[in-house]
C-alpha cells in the first residue's frame, strides 16, 4: 500500500483534493488494488456513521434537571422575551406565536390598563375602537366556523395515527389557552384594539390548524 | 399537503411554542422539550466523552439550555441550537479536566486496541465500542464530521487546532474504524 496516497483517501472521499490530487490519485487507484479496496472500507465507515442511532439514557435524568432548574427564577427572562425577535416560519405560527400571545397579550394589556389610567385619551380615539356589537358579531362567525370545524375533526381523528392526534391536541389546547385569555382580557376592556386584534389572529389560527387537520384525515379516507 | 410534511410542521411548530414557553419560566414545556431531545443530546455526549461522565454532562447540557433559553432568538431550530449548546459543553468539560490538547495534538498516539482485525466475530466489538475506543482526538473529531455534519473548519475552531489536524485525525479515525463494520 503506498502510503502516500492511502493517507490523502479521506480527503478524497471528502471532496477535498483539487483537481490535479485527484487526477494523481485516481490513476493510482486504478493500478493499486490495495488503496482501491481500503477506499471501499473508508467509504463505508462514513455510510455507517451517518446510520448510527441515537439512545436514550438508562436512567430518566429529568428529576435531576427538574430540582437544579427549580432554582431558577423566570420574571428576568420574562422581562427579556418581551425584547425578543423571534424568526418563526409562516406554519410555526399556528402555535409559536400564540404562545407569545400567552405571555405578552397579557402584559401588554396590563400596560394599556395602566396607560390608560394616566393619560388623557387622544381626541378620537374612542370612535376609531371597536364597539362591543362588533366583537360579538365577529366573534359568533369564527365561533361557530369553529365548532363545525371541531364536529369534523371529532369523526376524522380515526384516520389519524396516535402522535399526530397528540401534537394536534397539544397545539389546540395551546390555541384555546390564548382565546380563554384575550377573552378575559376583553370582558374588561371590550374595546381594547390589541386584544381585539390578538383574538381575531389567534381564532383565525384555530381554524386554519382545524381545516389542515381534517384536510389530511381526508386525504387518507 | 403530504402527511409527513404536516406532521413535521405541526412537530416543529410544537418545539417553538414550548420553547418560547419555557423561555417564560414553563417548566413542563421544558420538559417537554427534554423527552423529545433527551436522546440525541445523550448520545453525542456518550459519544464526545466517556460513556460514565454522559448523564452528568447531559444533565448539565440541559440546565444550561434553561438558562440560558432567553439567548435562544427563534433563528434557527431549537434542536439546532441546543446541540450546539451540547458540543460546547463538552468541548468546555473537556477543558476543564485539562486532557485534550495533550492527547489531541498527539497525532501519533497508537489507537488503543481499535487497530488490530477482529480474529473472530465473537471477539469483534460493534462500530460504537470501536468509537468508543479510539483516542479522545480522533474521536471527537470523527464524531463532529461523520456523525454530526460539522466542517473541518468549525472543528478546528471548536477544538483550538488546525484544520489540517482535524482532517489528518479524521483519517486515522476511519482507519481504525473501517475494521471494524458491522459484519
Amino acid at each position: 500500500m503506498n502510503d502516500q496516497w492511502t493517507n490523502r483517501l479521506s480527503e478524497y472521499i471528502d471532496g477535498e483534493l483539487d483537481s490535479t490530487e485527484r487526477a494523481s490519485l485516481e490513476a493510482h487507484l486504478a493500478t493499486c488494488g490495495q488503496c482501491f479496496a481500503t477506499l471501499g472500507e473508508l467509504r463505508q465507515v462514513v455510510l455507517r456513521a451517518k446510520s448510527l442511532d441515537d439512545a436514550p439514557p438508562a436512567t430518566d435524568l429529568w428529576i435531576e434537571i427538574a430540582r437544579e432548574i427549580r432554582r431558577e427564577h423566570a420574571p428576568a427572562r420574562r422581562d427579556r422575551l418581551v425584547r425578543r425577535r423571534f424568526s418563526l416560519t409562516v406554519g410555526q405560527l399556528m402555535a409559536a406565536s400564540i404562545a407569545l400571545v400567552l405571555l405578552s397579550g397579557g402584559g401588554a394589556w396590563l400596560a394599556l390598563q395602566s396607560r390608560q389610567s394616566t393619560e388623557p385619551t387622544p381626541v378620537g380615539e374612542s370612535t376609531q375602537r371597536p364597539r362591543v356589537g362588533q366583537l360579538v358579531t365577529w366573534t359568533g362567525h369564527t365561533d361557530a366556523a369553529i365548532a363545525d370545524l371541531q364536529t369534523a375533526l371529532t369523526q376524522n381523528e380515526r384516520r389519524l395515527d396516535t402522535a399526530t392526534v397528540r401534537i394536534v391536541r397539544m397545539n389546540l389546547a395551546i390555541i384555546d389557552r390564548a382565546i380563554a385569555d384575550a377573552r378575559i382580557a376583553l370582558q374588561k376592556d371590550p374595546g381594547n384594539a390589541y386584544l381585539n386584534l390578538h383574538l381575531a389572529n389567534t381564532m383565525r389560527r384555530k381554524v386554519e390548524l382545524l381545516r389542515r387537520v381534517n384536510d389530511m384525515a381526508a386525504a387518507r379516507s | 399537503m403530504p402527511r409527513q410534511v404536516l406532521e413535521d410542521t405541526l412537530t416543529a411548530d410544537s418545539i417553538a411554542a414550548d420553547s418560547a414557553l419555557a423561555a417564560s419560566g414553563d417548566a413542563t414545556a421544558f420538559e417537554r422539550l427534554y423527552r423529545t431531545h433527551v436522546a440525541r443530546v445523550h448520545t453525542l455526549v456518550r459519544r464526545m466523552l466517556d460513556a460514565d461522565e454522559a448523564d452528568d454532562v447531559t444533565q448539565d447540557v440541559f440546565i444550561r439550555a434553561w438558562q440560558k433559553l432567553s439567548t435562544f432568538r427563534g433563528e434557527s431550530a431549537f434542536g439546532t441550537w441546543l446541540h450546539r449548546l451540547a458540543v460546547n459543553v463538552v468541548l468546555a468539560r473537556r477543558k476543564s479536566v485539562g486532557i485534550e490538547r495533550g492527547r489531541f495534538i498527539n497525532e501519533e498516539e497508537p489507537l488503543r486496541g481499535v487497530t488490530s482485525k477482529p480474529v473472530t466475530p465473537e471477539l469483534s466489538m460493534d462500530f460504537e465500542e470501536a468509537l468508543a475506543s479510539l483516542p479522545e482526538g480522533a474521536r471527537q473529531v470523527f464524531v463532529l464530521h461523520d456523525v454530526e455534519g460539522y466542517r473541518h473548519e468549525e472543528i478546528a475552531r471548536m477544538l483550538g487546532v488546525v484544520p489540517g489536524t482535524s482532517k489528518s485525525q479524521l483519517h486515522h479515525a476511519r482507519m481504525a474504524l473501517r475494521r471494524h463494520l458491522d459484519r
